[in-house]
Order: structure tokens, then C-alpha cells, then sequence
């Protein structure tokens, strides 16, 4: 059980060895295999729990799709969003920190949301109350402070996506 | 407030001086315009099969010198800072790293420990990566340990050492394997001398290449592959041992005051 949970974190680490290293020669094809092999064989545990969902293709697909409405999509729409605030004379900003309710369970999802959340420019998750399912987000716009209008402005556009990926 | 000004002042003159050197002003330029001969012997030298009796066989130079031409030099820095790290271990001689253990679930949040986990397999790719091209690019053996020294110091960090001692990197698994490395770089330096006695022929100590009157020579290609001879050999020990070496530190500075300060009086501490 725990050689199968390698493979996913020896992808990772090989792709990124070969990626670093910049060469393809004989070499480091040979090497990267085997420094693959020993990240994977100490991190593994840490990292894989489910080696199906690791390896999923259809996963894989929807975190690329992710990846591109992301970068392209949520980046501008946040950064556009600031933009005209911060080229307003009057500097239209209702600044608070809010809480705001997440339906995942998985370790990943909660932190990848998380990240999403504080990458995009106007929230950044301050904390993290994993008992209560909720994020203390500290919003340059606050609309209301109640939990719908949170999740539906700040967490439900991600959580889709995330959903997918590792739930 | 008219010092704050002056103190402001001459902060912005600075930055702006800086700036215009920098830039427009087209730098401070090269101190010389010419290679100089030693940099040129060297350059001329180190990748260079048609001159076997002074190539390294690296095309890196800083590596070729720091390890085959002026050898012994490094061998010695080497001990020097092995020196350090054996004397931090020996003042914590009395010390029993696995008193006062706590349970993990300590540390920063969720957040943090899983970036930080995740982050655990690239450190090891890209730390490895830099000591197996030590011979080929810039970096080296030191500089891969330090870079992969920076995971045990981050997850004591974000997790708590005991994190680490869960993982079983404890004291005594990190000195066995910093004396792996340090017993590979001695075997490295008298691996020539060892070849040279079976065949019945001269070698000097740290020989990479053949040289005059000592014909051993460590192979600088396996396949196609380009190695180096010893050049790999050190910076791979050296990886191992700098890496061991600076987490044992880490995992000593990490222990508690109050626990060290107990286990030093000689009594036994019930934290």
C-alpha cells in the first residue's frame, strides 16, 4: 500500500527535478528517477491519502480548468475591482473582517480555497476556525456581514472548482 | 524633527545616487577590462582532455578549484565548521532530545502546514538537484546542504521539533548520517592512493586527474555523462554531511530552555 502512494509525490518531484536542473540529458533522466523515488518514499505518508484520487485524470483536468479561471478570470475581475477603487478620488472602501462559512472537509480543499481567497486582491484569510467550518476574511468591500453574502461574494466561485479537484 | 529630516533626506540623495549609477549612469563597470592571467590559466584549464595533466574535467570552474586545485583548502574549512557543530553537540552531551515530548498537532495553522508539507519533496528535488550538478553549474555540495538544511529548520518552525523527532529525524539519525558524509569525503580523499598502492604506482592525496609521475586518474565520464572524476563524489558527501550536519544544530538549538537548563543540573525534568 504505501509503494503505490510514491508514484503520485515521485511524479511531482520528478517533473520538478527535471524542470530545475533544465537538461534532459541521460544524467538527470537517470538520477531524477531515483531522487523521485526517494522523495516519494519520505513524504509520502505525509502527503497521500488517497492514491485513486492522487492519480485521477478527470482531477487533474478540472484542477487545469481551475488553474485557467483562476489566473485569468478571479485575478481580473479582483484586481479590475481595485483598480477603479484606488483610482476614485473618493476611495470608495468599507474595510471589516467577516466570517464566512466552507462546506469541505479535506485538508487541501480548505487550504487551497484558503489560498485563492488571500491571492486575490480586496480579502485575505486573517484566520481559520476549522470547528466551526469558518473563515475570518478581511474584505476592502464589505456588502454584509451575514454568512450568505459572504459565502456567495467570497467562497462559493472556488469551492465549486475545489469540490472536484479533492473532494 | 529637523534630524528626522536630515536622517530622511539623505536616505532619498542615496537611494537616488544609487539608482542613477545603476541605471543610467551604466554602472560602476568592471574593475578590469582584461581576464587576468590566473583567471585565464584557469578558464583555460578546467574542461580541457587535450591538457590532461592540469584539467579538472568541469566545466565549472569555482568547483574545480574549490575542490581539486586548492583541495586540502576546503578539506580543512570543512573540519572548521564540523568543528563547530561538534562542539555545540558536545555541550549538549547531557541532553535527552525526547524529554518533555508533546504530541504533534502543535504549530501554526492548518494553512501554513500544508503549504508547508507540500513543499517537503520540492525542497528534496531542488537541494539534490544542486549537489548533482555541483561539477556542472553553479552551486555544490555546501550550497545543496544549506538549501535542503532549510526543511528540518521550517518544519521545526511551522510543526515544532517534535514534528521532526516523529518523523524519526532524531539527533542520533542525523550524526550517523553527517559521519556517512564525512567518512565519504575521507574515502574520497584517499581513494587515488588506495587505486594507485593496487597497481603499484604514485598518487598524491585529493587527486582528481592524472598528473606528472601520477598516473591515477578518476574517471570523468560514466556513459556520456560528464562526472568529474572526485568533483561528484565530494559535493554528494558534502550534500549529505552539511545537511545532517546543520540539522543536528537545529534540532539542539530547538529544545527547550527550561528542559536543557533541568537535564544540565542533573535532575530529571517532568515537563
Amino acid at each position: 500500500m504505501k509503494l503505490v502512494k510514491i508514484i503520485p509525490v515521485a511524479i511531482l518531484t520528478y517533473i520538478i527535478y527535471i524542470v530545475f536542473s533544465g537538461s534532459v540529458s541521460t544524467y538527470d533522466l537517470v538520477l531524477g528517477v531515483v531522487v523521485a523515488v526517494l522523495a516519494g518514499y519520505l513524504t509520502s505518508e505525509l502527503l497521500v491519502s488517497d492514491v485513486g484520487k492522487a492519480l485521477s485524470i478527470k482531477r487533474f483536468i478540472w484542477l487545469m480548468l481551475y488553474g485557467v479561471y483562476y489566473l485569468t478570470i478571479a485575478e481580473f475581475k479582483a484586481h479590475f475591482d481595485l483598480i477603479k477603487r484606488i483610482l476614485n478620488p473618493k476611495m470608495p472602501i468599507n474595510p471589516g473582517i467577516v466570517r464566512t462559512p466552507y462546506n469541505v472537509g479535506n485538508d487541501y480543499s480548505v487550504v487551497t480555497i484558503a489560498n485563492s481567497i488571500t491571492n486575490t486582491p480586496g480579502t485575505v484569510v486573517v484566520h481559520l476556525d476549522e470547528g466551526r467550518k469558518t473563515y475570518y476574511v478581511h474584505w476592502i468591500d464589505v456588502k454584509a456581514p451575514d454568512p450568505k453574502t459572504t459565502y456567495e461574494n467570497i467562497v462559493k466561485a472556488f469551492e465549486g472548482y475545489v469540490k472536484k479537484i479533492f473532494e | 524633527m529637523k534630524k528626522e529630516l536630515l536622517i530622511a533626506m539623505s536616505m532619498v540623495i542615496t537611494v537616488v545616487v544609487m539608482a542613477y549609477i545603476a541605471t543610467l549612469g551604466g554602472g560602476l563597470g568592471p574593475l578590469f577590462s582584461d581576464v587576468r592571467p590566473l583567471a585565464k590559466a584557469f578558464l583555460s584549464t578546467t574542461l580541457d582532455p587535450e591538457k590532461p595533466l592540469f584539467t579538472a574535467m568541469s566545466p565549472e570552474a569555482v568547483t574545480a578549484i574549490v575542490w581539486d586545485y586548492r583541495g586540502l583548502d576546503t578539506l580543512f574549512e570543512t573540519a572548521v565548521f564540523y568543528l563547530a557543530i561538534i562542539g555545540a553537540i558536545a555541550i549538549y552531551r547531557d541532553v535527552n532530545e525526547k524529554v518533555g515530548l508533546k504530541g504533534s498537532g502543535l504549530g501554526l495553522s492548518k494553512i501554513v502546514r500544508v503549504v508547508t508539507k507540500v513543499l517537503i519533496p520540492i525542497n528534496i528535488a531542488i537541494a539534490i538537484s544542486i549537489a548533482l550538478h555541483g561539477h556542472l553549474t553553479p552551486g555544490g555540495g555546501f550550497q545543496a546542504g544549506a538549501a535542503m538544511a532549510v526543511m528540518p529548520m521550517l518544519l521545526i518552525v511551522v510543526f515544532s521539533r517534535y514534528f521532526l523527532l516523529e518523523l524519526k529525524l532524531t539527533k542520533g539519525l542525523a550524526l550517523a548520517f553527517r559521519s556517512i558524509g564525512l567518512t565519504g569525503i575521507a574515502l574520497t580523499v584517499f581513494l587515488p592512493i588506495i587505486i594507485a598502492l593496487v597497481n603499484g604506482v604514485n598518487a598524491y592525496i585529493m587527486q582528481n586527474q592524472m598528473k606528472v609521475n601520477a598516473p591515477v586518474g578518476l574517471p570523468a565520464f560514466i556513459g556520456n555523462s560528464l562526472i568529474s572524476g572526485s568533483l561528484i563524489l565530494y559535493n554528494v558527501f558534502e550534500f549529505l554531511a552539511v545537511t545532517f550536519g546543520f540539522s543536528v544544530l537545529f534540532l539542539l538549538l530547538s529544545i527547550e530552555e527550561d528542559i536543557v537548563k533541568d537535564q544540565m543540573r542533573g535532575e530529571v525534568s517532568e515537563h
